[in-house]
């Protein structure tokens, strides 16, 4: 691990650890401040780590609210690869981070039958006791996963664009309808997706629990399958603004030796290639849906994902929904949901998350949007499950809209 | 990304005055936000102006710009401006749930985590010494298991004080909450605690307990580090107020202050109503420039730019810790524009041998006309259609004046009719 920036940048304000959710619902842990650039000069000493180092979600609230551009995070996630090599992660850090090659190994068993299991409450009493909280919202398997529909799905003849599409594990795994919203969206827009198969998980998941050598081959292989996109001059999008994080901002931080010198890793959020459409006239906004004033749906509670906010190219989602005429779209400003990928699926981390998002489940329950939006697919799942109401990606809003739905 | 009327850079309290000033008069406004602000750390309180060349001002601060340089943010604004602002953020916070306000315009004393008085404008109306000083028994809590909470030191310090001789002045001491850690407690987790129903509870009543073991029939004030909660702080205050009989004030403390959060959230919260949209972690590193027309900001993005095109820009960096101003040995430089300030040739000359003393290095700055926009050395506006509030300003020093608020929500108001 070469390269790693100096704590020296810090200048100890401790806005961090005040804007950080973790550190505001407990008080077990250290805080990034001290987790972060403060501990560091301990490692650098060669001297122990904190006790507390597993608390950190990996959210980036640091981040966003550092004034002095410290990676915080950065140093949390590289300590974290440091203790995960002198202590391995538990099995269960690795189930969680490992949701893809899991996905593929459990791929002949049929979805019914998966999800089954993982209702099936002995089931949930083992991965209990492997450290998966019982009360969590596990996501259920889908029957075929994105790509496999995309293989079979025809796409309209003569579309004069081309654009490529990086799903992200959780449209692919678990919501492959959201993944199949967005291609009919771009479809619509004059653009053929192209689905390739060289991507691989970000390796977000695999960083946040530790596994940071089999998050650095994943970063290869994708940054290689970006590159020979890239070259033909075709934007890759991504519904998933974890991914989009990893690509464009983590990979550079942690893997600065695998990055091309001439080659910008950026994932293209589709919320933004899609308002772009519709400012180049490419992709009409829908007219005003006939009934649906009726039906409550007019008004959407929009949740800003922390790794959207963190990427610094405002909220893109949001625009797209104020751009749907007749549909009123509120921000609900209510910080962090609490899942944080797989941090929330976590036993001793459970009620922490449900803590850390009881604010926005609060904002859901005051609204009366019968149906929020978020671009984050874990997000979705912690919304529906502490705010007990259906949650889209706000491209299937606006799909379905397009459809006069 | 489409193009709004206002693009205001930095969400601090000159960067969110700005935006909600311009939204509140129909206009589209996006925020670039780098960093949180140096608001959510400080406290509920908006100096004016305390010192005027190291004296103290007494009375209504506004009486004392007059004896301001010229060059002064304030004096280039002029009186009428600050009372407008002043006018506009107090009714700000007051929709939103907070009261920062001044009753009579005039400074007023509050009390600091060491038991000494502060001079500040707005505040929560209950902090001011002379509030304090109108009790015959005011109860110091202390919290010996909190960080930077010594309540014997504000005794003694309040001891000294004329308008608290005859007062009697108790300590009682408040048992933890939770179960052990290893992190350093620090108000603004009592404050977080308090603001769930459990903590109100639980603060409630050990207060009113301590209160009850006392002669009934003084009137009675409870001193306490900003703990009555962040975002439900005026709901808890009232109710408490109620429970104890007592009036309820609380200590500026150093970082985090909780005070400033409060703040921060009601202008947050009031920003997402208006429809003002806050880009986060957003680094402007550029403009793009035609003529005297600002065209674009350009933010950083994965080594891209990104262009953010707007009519009127308003440019609240903040200075040195913000990151609008940069320094190199004998040099100043603003950072999206990347002009020269004007700065003292000698390094020796940036400050001054005593710490506490005005330090010239704090008067770094954007030098601007009359309608804040920066100017050459001939006195040209650079650009007609962008606006410098808040730190990032030349020729105010507001550690050795108190008057960074002031001058924050003063200069974030001015700016954006002009937009």
């Amino acid at each position: 691990m070469t390269d790693i920036a100096q704590p020296d940048r810090c200048i100890v304000c401790t806005t961090c650890t005040v804007m950080c959710p973790v550190a505001k619902n407990c008080l077990d842990f250290l805080g990034p401040r001290m987790i972060g650039p403060a501990h560091q000069r301990f490692r650098l000493l060669g001297m122990g780590e904190d006790e507390s180092l597993h608390y950190c979600s990996n959210c980036k609230n640091c981040d966003i609210s550092c004034p002095c551009d410290v990676p915080v995070s950065t140093f949390i996630m590289r300590a974290r690869a440091e203790a995960s090599r002198e202590k391995p992660p538990k099995f269960r850090d690795w189930i969680l981070a490992h949701g893809e090659l899991l996905a593929c190994w459990l791929r002949f068993i049929p979805a019914v039958f998966k999800n089954f299991g993982m209702g099936f409450a002995p089931v949930r009493l083992l991965l209990h006791a492997l450290g998966i909280a019982r009360q969590a919202p596990l996501p259920a398997f889908a029957a075929q996963t994105f790509r496999r529909k995309f293989k079979s799905l025809s796409q309209p003849q003569n579309l004069p664009r081309q654009v490529v599409l990086f799903p992200g594990c959780f449209v692919d795994i678990y919501e492959p309808e959201s993944g199949l919203d967005i291609v009919a969206v771009l479809n619509r827009a004059g653009y053929e997706a192209i689905t390739p198969e060289g991507f691989v998980c970000c390796g977000l998941p695999l960083v946040a629990n530790g596994f940071w050598q089999n998050a650095r081959q994943n970063a290869r292989r994708n940054l290689e399958e970006l590159a020979r996109w890239t070259d033909r001059g075709l934007p890759v999008l991504t519904a998933c603004p974890s991914c989009a994080l990893m690509f464009g901002k983590d990979y550079a931080e942690y893997f600065p030796d695998l990055l091309p010198r001439n080659l910008s890793p950026v994932l293209v959020d589709v919320c933004e290639f899609l308002t772009g459409c519709m400012e180049r006239g490419e992709l009409s906004a829908p007219d005003v849906a006939p009934g649906a004033a009726t039906t409550g749906d007019d008004h959407i509670l929009y949740h800003a994902p922390c790794h959207l906010r963190a990427l610094g190219a405002g909220l893109p989602g949001l625009e797209l929904l104020r751009l749907i005429p007749g549909l009123r779209a509120e921000y609900a400003d209510s910080g962090c949901c609490g899942i944080s990928g797989s941090y929330g699926f976590k036993k001793d981390k459970y009620a922490i998350g449900m803590r850390v998002g009881s604010a926005l489940f609060s904002a859901m329950r005051q609204s009366d949007a019968k149906l929020c939006a978020s671009e984050c697919g874990t997000c979705r799942v912690q919304m529906r499950h502490g705010g007990g109401k259906q949650t889209l990606h706000p491209v299937s809003i606006l799909r379905r809209w397009l459809d006069g739905k | 990304m489409k193009p709004t009327d206002v693009l205001v850079v930095g969400c601090g309290l000159a960067g969110l005055t700005a935006a909600l000033t311009a939204a509140s008069r129909g206009k589209t406004v996006r925020v670039a936000a780098r960093g949180a602000g140096t608001l959510a750390i400080g406290n509920a309180c908006v100096d004016v102006l305390g010192y005027v060349n190291g004296e103290i001002v007494r009375g209504n601060p506004l009486d004392a710009l007059g004896r301001l340089p010229e060059d002064h943010p304030y004096r280039i604004m002029g009186t009428e401006a600050v009372v407008k602002a002043l006018r506009f953020f107090s009714r700000l916070c007051d929709e939103n749930g907070l009261d920062i306000r001044t009753e009579s315009r005039e400074n007023l004393w509050i009390p600091t985590a060491l038991g000494s008085f502060k001079p500040t404008c707005l505040c929560h109306p209950y902090m001011d010494r002379k509030s304090l000083q109108g009790h015959d028994r005011v109860i110091i809590a202390h919290m010996p298991w909190l960080k930077d909470c010594h309540a014997q030191m504000i005794k003694t310090a309040f001891a000294r004080q004329k308008g608290f001789r005859d007062r009697e002045l108790r300590i009682v001491e408040l048992a933890a909450f939770g179960g052990q850690t290893h992190r350093n407690l620090t108000p603004l987790d009592v404050a977080r605690f308090v603001d769930t129903p459990d903590g109100e509870r639980w603060l409630s009543s050990q207060l009113a307990n301590h209160v009850a073991q006392l002669d009934a029939g003084l009137c009675t004030a409870v001193l306490l580090p900003p703990v009555l909660g962040v975002e439900r702080h005026r709901e808890i205050r009232m109710r408490m107020t109620r429970n104890t009989g007592c009036t309820l004030a609380e200590t500026v403390i150093p970082p985090p202050g909780v005070g400033g959060l409060r703040i921060r959230h009601a202008l947050t919260q009031a920003a997402a109503r208006a429809g003002v949209q806050i880009m986060e972690n957003t680094h402007i590193v550029a403009a793009r420039t035609q003529g005297r027309q600002c065209l674009s900001l350009v933010a950083e993005n994965n080594g891209r730019g990104r262009e953010l095109a707007a009519s009127s820009f308003i440019v609240a960096t903040g200075g040195f810790l913000g990151g609008g101003v940069v320094a190199s040995p004998g040099k100043a430089r603003e950072t999206i524009f990347g002009f020269d300030l004007d700065a003292p040739e000698r390094i020796e000359d940036w400050g001054a041998p005593d710490l506490l003393d005005a330090q010239p290095y704090a008067r770094l700055g954007v030098k601007v006309n009359g309608r804040l926009n920066a100017i050459t050395p001939d006195g040209d506006a650079r650009w007609d259609n962008v606006y410098f509030a808040g730190r990032t300003l030349a020729g105010y020093d507001f550690a050795s004046e108190k008057s960074g608020g002031g001058v924050a929500i003063c200069s974030g108001h001015y700016a954006a009719p002009r937009c």
